[in-house]
This record gives C-alpha cells, structure tokens and sequence, in this order.
C-alpha cells in the first residue's frame, strides 16, 4: 500500500514539472521518462519472462525512423495516424525478430538478438538514403511545443505502467511467471510456452516502439546510435539497476541513470568509466537492484 | 565478377574467417566450459591490436610485438578471470551480460585514456610486405597468408590438444558436464583459469595479427565481436569445430557480401545467421537436438 | 479386452549405439494401476519420459485412445489428458503452493491469453487447485512457499499439479524415491486414494508399494520387456527374481 502511495506522489510531481515550463527539466525529466518507458516494457521480458533480449533499441530506433520517415517523406505527421502505424511497425519487427529469436533457448537466444539488432543497427547506418550515420532530422513534429512533448510523453508513461500491471496480474501474467521460474514444466502442464514468450516479445518491443516515437518528437532528430547492443545494454543496466520484476524499479533505475549521465558528463571526461564501475558494483553487490534494498518489495 | 577477382574475395574470406577462428574458438570455449557468455572478448582483440602497435612503433619489429604481447594478454586473462570472470561462474545471463558489458565500457575508457582517440597504422614487417599474384588482374598481400596460415597452425595445434592431451580430456568433460569435472576431483578453477587465459590470449593474438590490416582504431573490437557470436551461434556452443566452420563461413559470407551488396554486406552474415537457427535451432554441429 | 487407453508398439528410444529402450510394446488399460519396474539401467525413466513427451522417439508409436501421439509435445500431450509427475522436485521454487497448484490449474482454461482480468476472478480455476490441494493433504501448507518444503510434501505437491490438470492418464516417476518411512506412507496412502478409478502408469523400485495398487506389473531388462503379469504372477515368477539378483529381491 505504501509503495502503491510513493509511486502516486512521484508520478504527480513528475507531472507538475509539466506546470513549470522550465526548459531544462521539461527536456530532461523527457528524456527520462522516455527511458523510464524502455525500462519497464523490458521489465516485462528480463524480470517477468526470464528472457534477456538485447534488440530492445532495435524496435525503439525502428519506430523513430518510420516517424521521420512518414513526416518527412510522406507529409504525414497527424499522430491520430503516424503512432500506431509507428509502433505497428515495431510490433511487426518484434514478431519476426522474436519468432526467429525463439527458436533459441539460453544464450544463443541472447546472440541471436544482439546479431539482428546489429543488422537493423547496419541497415539504417549505412544507408545514405536513410540519413546513413548522421541520422536524419523530423521535419515537422506531431507534438509541437516542449510542455505539450513532455505531457504525452508522462501520460503515455502512466498508461504503459498501469497497463503492464494490468498484463501481469492476469492469467497471462502467471504464465510469464511460471516459464520464468521452470519454464519446461509449464509446457508438461500443458501451455505452449513458446507462444506466450513471443506474445511478451511483441508486447515489449510495441512498447519500445512508442518510446522510439515520443524521443522522435520530443528531439526532433533520429539516428542510428540509437540502435545497437550499446544502446540496449544500458536499457538492461537499467532494469538491473533498479530491480528487475519489480516494473518500478527499472523505470527508477532509468531515472537514476540519467541523472548520472548528466551530472556525470560534467565532472569527468571518462564518466563512461563511472557508469562501467556502478554497473559492475551493482552485479556483484547488488543483485536485487535498488528494490532489493526495500524490504519485501522485490520478488525471489 | 571475374576468376581472379573471385579467387581474391575466396582468399580473402578465408583469412579473414581463420582469424575470426581465433576469437570465436575462445569465445565458445568459454561459453562451453566456463558457462560465461563474455561480452569483453572483442576489448582483448582490442587490447592485442592496440599491444601490438604500442610495442611495435618502440621497438622498430611487428613480430617481436607479438611474441611479447601474447604472454601479456595470457596475464591479462588471468587477471580478468580471477577479479571478474570467477565471480560469474553461479550467476545468471542477465549478470554475466551486464558484467561483461561493464568490462567492455572500462576497457574502453582504459584504452581512451592510455592510447588516445586517433587512428593508428601498425607497419608490415618487411620480411612480409611482399604481395603474391592471383591470376592475372590480383594481388594478395603476403601478411593476409602469414596470417591464415598461422591461424590454421594455431588450429591444428588445438586440436592436438583438445584430442591428444589430458588438458584437453578434461576441456571436453568440461564442456559437456562441468559439475562431473568438479566431482572427479579436477581442479576445476586451475582449468577455468587457463582456459580462459588461453581464449584472451588468442583474442588479442587475432587483433595483433589484424593491426597491420585494418589499423588500429577505438572499437574495433566491437564488429569482430558480434561476428563471433554469429559464428558461435552457427558452430554451436562449445563445439571448436563448430567454430571452425562457422568462421569460415561467416568470413566468406562477410567477404562476398562485402563485394555484391555494397549497402548489405552485413545483413548477408545475419542472413546466413537466421536460415541457420530455422534449420538447426542448436548450432550445425552443437549438441544434437534430443527431446523437444 | 477394450482397447486400451495407452499403447505402446515397438517403442524404441536409442542414444548413439545404446537402445534404451528397445521395442517396448506394451498396453495400459483404462482404469487400471500399471506398475512398471525393473533393475537400475532397466531405461524405465527413459520410457516415462517417452510417453510424456519429453524425449521423442528413434521409432516406434504410442497411441493414446487409439490416436498416434508419437510426435506430440509435452504440452500437447497434457492437453489431452495425460498428467505427469516428476522424481526430482519439478516445481516452482519461487512460488507457494497455492500459486504453483494454481497454475497448473490454469492451465485447464480454454486460453490463457488473457490480459484484463485478474486471474483470481477466474473462480473455476481456484475452486480446482483448492481441490487438488485438498485431495493432496495440502490445503494446511497452501501458502508456504514451494522451495521450504519438506522432501515428502514436495511430493506431495507434485501430485497436487499433477491433479489440477484433470488428467485421464497419470505417469508417475517414482513417487516414493527418497522419502523417509513415514513419508511414504503417507505418500503411498495418498497414490492409493487418486489411484482409484484413473489410470495409472506407475515407475517405482519400492516393491511393496508396487505389489499393494498395481493391478498389473511389467518388468524391463535392459530396454526390453521381459514379462507382465499380475503381481502374484511377478513375485512368482524366477526370471524377473534372476533379473533382479544382485539387487533387491521382489
């Protein structure tokens, strides 16, 4: 009940940010968010599912560059039209990626997914017609103004909370827990496992498609930097950082993360270095993530 | 595409697969037998190319970098294994995944730090800075045969050892049933030690043989690095020879992709990647798929 | 005779040169406690886990009501009614008894593609898994997490998921492998009652346990059956006490 009011206060002061029009924070606390939205969708696969899937950016920079796309070869920048063509894209990327990727098991399902994300990484840095490793720019945004960005990207953060809890307490919730925890004796209980594994693939990267769209708004600019291991290595620092299985957690590890990447760019050139050692801090001391510090808040 | 031309891409991605070889072999060992999927593997590529040109421009020999840089890079597997490695052994994916990509990060920064962002160029020893002829229109440097011929060396020799040799009896028990090893009595950790040394050492022994080809720049361990997963993936895990036949055809794969599809050639690797996991979900010649 | 619920014809499960299983071809009647036993090696594991799924086979058929399953999966061979449980703890470890019952009790509903509803809304799937909970002995334990278990109560457990699947056919791996005195008691009590009026494929090395449900014994050797019979006829029987010399005697 308490975290229940904790994550009720945070989310209304992360709103009434939208109230104060300062450019810097609306900016940043943006950013977050979007960060926040990655985080918890992975949640869903790594904390909940038991997969750990390094195409997470693959999907967020896919649905960037549809976006760019549509606005700037097509005209089209209604988002009544341009978001779910956007994440329907993602979506359909995650279901081929993820139908393939299932056929692994292990760790060959981990590489499998690091090698189409750097594929999709190649695709759109290598072409010259798609921006090549410059990227490319949106020429008109479906949000306009920084306040209106920022208060779609906090209601669609709300509302991809809200209905990931929603997922997770239903029937296909306790399945994902139960291929997590023994996933062959799930399918001699008679659930066709692979099934319900792809169906969280796509949930995921549909999800990781929207945050690729509201980053493409609210920047204004898409580029292939966005997509690669790197980029969904930090997404799992997240997760980790903030407890995975917890859906909170990860999005208050992403929160935590950008905090460092600011302020960490300011204090030292090497600050790559800083987030290496928190991270290598955090596996071996800190498993549970920052929710494990909160006693009885994390899962076993 | 002309004869020559085409013996000069089947060459070429040859030795370019051979030294893919090199860094796949450890990283499938590793996987194998240690159980650690290693995501720094390619910053010990790195690290051997950047070795390699440090030493070299110093002492004037190529060669004599490589002699003295495989024994730093064994000390560096030992170092790595003992601090980090070891700690990974009881852990699940998501934590080897995110150690080792802490481990890629700072070695990043290391190598940032100490040699800088430029682009170096690592001189051919003069002994091999000759080029042969392939067929009439071709050339083919010498260094590109030094360097396959001394992967399959290096091959040959391991599979001496993994056939012939006690170390390589217990290597094989290991990869197949790790905990029996233990259960024997095997000193498991001396094993995991040397094996993991070996797999840096020949990492860094692929990068100081590339240095001459590819110049020696801030990441390049990174697309060596994915390819090896696609050949492990291919090969199987655990599997050398696997391994070895992945290399050769992700190299090839790479190399043609390289010449007729200008704008793709990776996805052609990716490609052979994909028709491979519909085919055999374990590798070409991974673990048979028993049961379900 | 009927036709029999569960058939095997000519089944055979080779590992490299090794067969296994070799040739097993053998009938389970409906409403009947199978037992099947045999010395250690005897591929008695190895034929369980061909009938549940888990293994396929190098050729052979298994007809379950007269359909080829050969090929099905595990999930698909739970779906149609046959329930397993497993020698070593097979369960949840991070869940308690409750939810691990629960879903297996889920599994039952038409589609677990469900995404608003809570799943304890789902009434039909709780009353089930309080069943086989109450059927198990269990119901005193439900909240407890399934990894503090007692051995014997894992056990129990184990039979708890087994029955919230509803099965028609039970495959049971040597139920009582490891337990203590008591506990097999209790355990064995608790196979008597869900034996009644199921069909039952029983593994087991514990004679007496074998020799007190089993309406009908078969013993393998080395991959192949060497006789089935009654349990009198067994115990009578001088081939199966030479199979079994050096080990324990029936």
């Amino acid at each position: 009940m308490r975290r229940r009011v904790l994550l009720l206060v945070a989310a209304a002061a992360l709103g009434a940010v939208a109230l104060t029009g300062d450019r810097f924070w609306l900016q940043f606390l943006g950013k977050a968010m979007i960060g926040c939205i990655l985080a918890i969708s992975l949640d869903l696969l790594v904390g909940f599912t038991g997969l750990v899937s390094l195409a997470h950016s693959a999907f967020f920079g896919l649905a960037a560059y549809v976006l760019a796309g549509l606005t700037n070869g097509l005209g089209l920048v209604n988002p009544v039209l341009t978001l779910p063509i956007s994440v329907a894209c993602a979506a359909i990327a995650a279901l081929i990626i993820g139908w393939l990727s299932l056929r692994a098991t292990g760790v060959y399902f981990i590489m499998v997914t690091l090698a189409f994300t750097q594929m999709l990484f190649y695709v759109f840095n290598d072409s010259p017609a798609l921006g090549g490793s410059d990227g490319l720019y949106v020429q008109s945004r479906p949000v306009e103004g920084r306040a209106a960005a920022y208060v779609v990207i906090w209601v669609a953060l709300v509302l991809v909370y809200l209905l990931l809890s929603r997922v997770l307490r239903a029937p296909y919730g306790r399945v994902l827990e139960g291929i997590r925890g023994n996933e062959q004796r799930m399918r001699s209980l008679g659930f066709p496992t692979r099934r319900y594994k792809l169906v969280a693939f796509v949930i995921a990267g549909a999800l990781a498609g929207l945050a690729g769209y509201l980053d493409a708004t609210l920047y204004g600019f898409v580029n292939p930097a966005q997509l690669g291991w790197r980029q969904s290595g930090l997404i799992l620092v997240t997760v980790l950082l903030g407890g995975r299985g917890t859906l909170y957690g990860p999005a208050l590890g992403a929160l935590l993360l950008a905090f460092i990447e600011h302020y960490g760019e300011r204090v030292t050139e090497h600050w790559n270095a800083l987030v290496a050692l928190l991270v290598i801090a955090v596996v071996l001391f800190l498993p549970r993530g920052l929710a494990g510090l909160v006693p009885g808040a994390s899962r076993g | 595409m002309s004869l020559s031309l085409f013996a000069l891409q089947v060459v070429n991605g040859v030795e370019y697969g051979l030294l893919l070889f090199l860094v796949a072999s450890g990283l499938t060992l590793i996987f194998g037998v240690l159980g650690v999927l290693n995501f720094a593997h390619g910053s010990f590529y790195m690290l051997g190319a950047y070795l390699a040109w440090w030493i070299s421009q110093r002492t004037g020999s190529l060669l004599l970098a490589i002699l003295v840089g495989v024994p730093v890079m064994v000390l560096v597997g030992l170092v790595v294994e003992r601090l980090a490695i070891a700690r990974l052994y009881t852990r699940d994916h998501l934590s080897q995944v995110l150690l080792t990509y802490g481990l890629v990060l700072l070695f990043n920064e290391l190598q940032r730090g100490l040699f800088g962002n430029e682009v170096h160029g690592v001189a051919t020893p003069k002994a091999l800075a000759w080029t042969m002829r392939l067929g009439e229109a071709q050339t083919w440097p010498a260094w590109r045969a030094f360097t396959a011929l001394a992967c399959i060396c290096i091959a040959a020799a391991m599979r001496q050892v993994v056939l012939k040799t006690r170390f390589g009896m217990r290597v094989r028990a290991g990869a197949s049933n790790a905990e029996m090893v233990e259960a024997l009595g095997i000193d498991v950790r001396k094993l995991f030690a040397t094996l993991f040394s070996a797999g840096t050492a020949l990492a860094g022994l692929a990068g100081m043989l590339a240095a001459p080809l590819t110049t020696v720049y801030p990441g390049m361990g990174e697309g060596v690095l994915i390819l090896s997963f696609v050949v492990v993936v291919i090969g199987g895990i655990g599997s050398i020879k696997g391994a070895f036949v992945g290399a050769l055809l992700v190299g090839l794969a790479d190399t043609f992709g390289k010449v007729l599809l200008p704008g793709f050639a990776s996805a052609m690797v990716y490609a052979v990647m994909a028709a491979v996991l519909l085919w055999r979900p374990r590798g070409l010649l991974g673990p048979a798929f028993e049961g379900r | 005779m009927a036709e029999p619920l569960l058939e095997t014809v000519g089944l055979t499960r080779r590992f490299g040169a090794l067969a296994a299983v070799d040739g097993v071809s053998l009938a389970f009647q409906e409403g009947r406690v199978h037992a099947v036993i045999g010395p250690n090696g005897a591929g008695k594991s190895t034929f369980l886990n061909l009938l549940s799924g888990e293994l396929r086979a190098t050729s052979g058929q298994i007809r379950f009501r007269g359909e080829d399953v050969t090929r099905a999966t595990p999930d698909r061979l739970s779906r149609i009614g046959i329930g397993r449980s497993y020698q070593t703890a097979n369960l949840f470890p991070g869940l308690s008894c409750v939810d691990c019952v629960w879903l297996a009790a889920q599994s039952r509903l038409e589609s677990s593609m469900r995404f608003f509803r809570p799943a304890e809304r789902y009434a039909e799937v709780g009353v089930r898994a309080a069943h086989a909970l109450e059927a198990s002995g269990l119901t005193q334990r439900h909240a407890t997490m399934a990894g503090h278990l007692s051995y014997g109560e894992q056990r129990q457990l184990e039979i708890a998921m087994m029955l919230a699947t509803d099965p028609s056919l039970l495959l049971l791996d040597e139920p009582l492998a490891g337990l203590g005195h008591d506990e097999a008691l209790r355990v064995m009590e608790l196979l008597r009652k869900i034996a009644r009026g199921r069909t039952v494929v029983l593994v087991e090395h514990d004679m007496d346990a074998v020799f007190s449900v089993a309406a009908a014994v078969t013993v393998l050797v080395d991959g192949r059956v060497l006789v089935t019979g009654s349990p009198a006829e067994i115990r009578a029987s001088a081939a199966v006490r030479e199979a079994y010399l050096g080990e324990e005697q029936p």
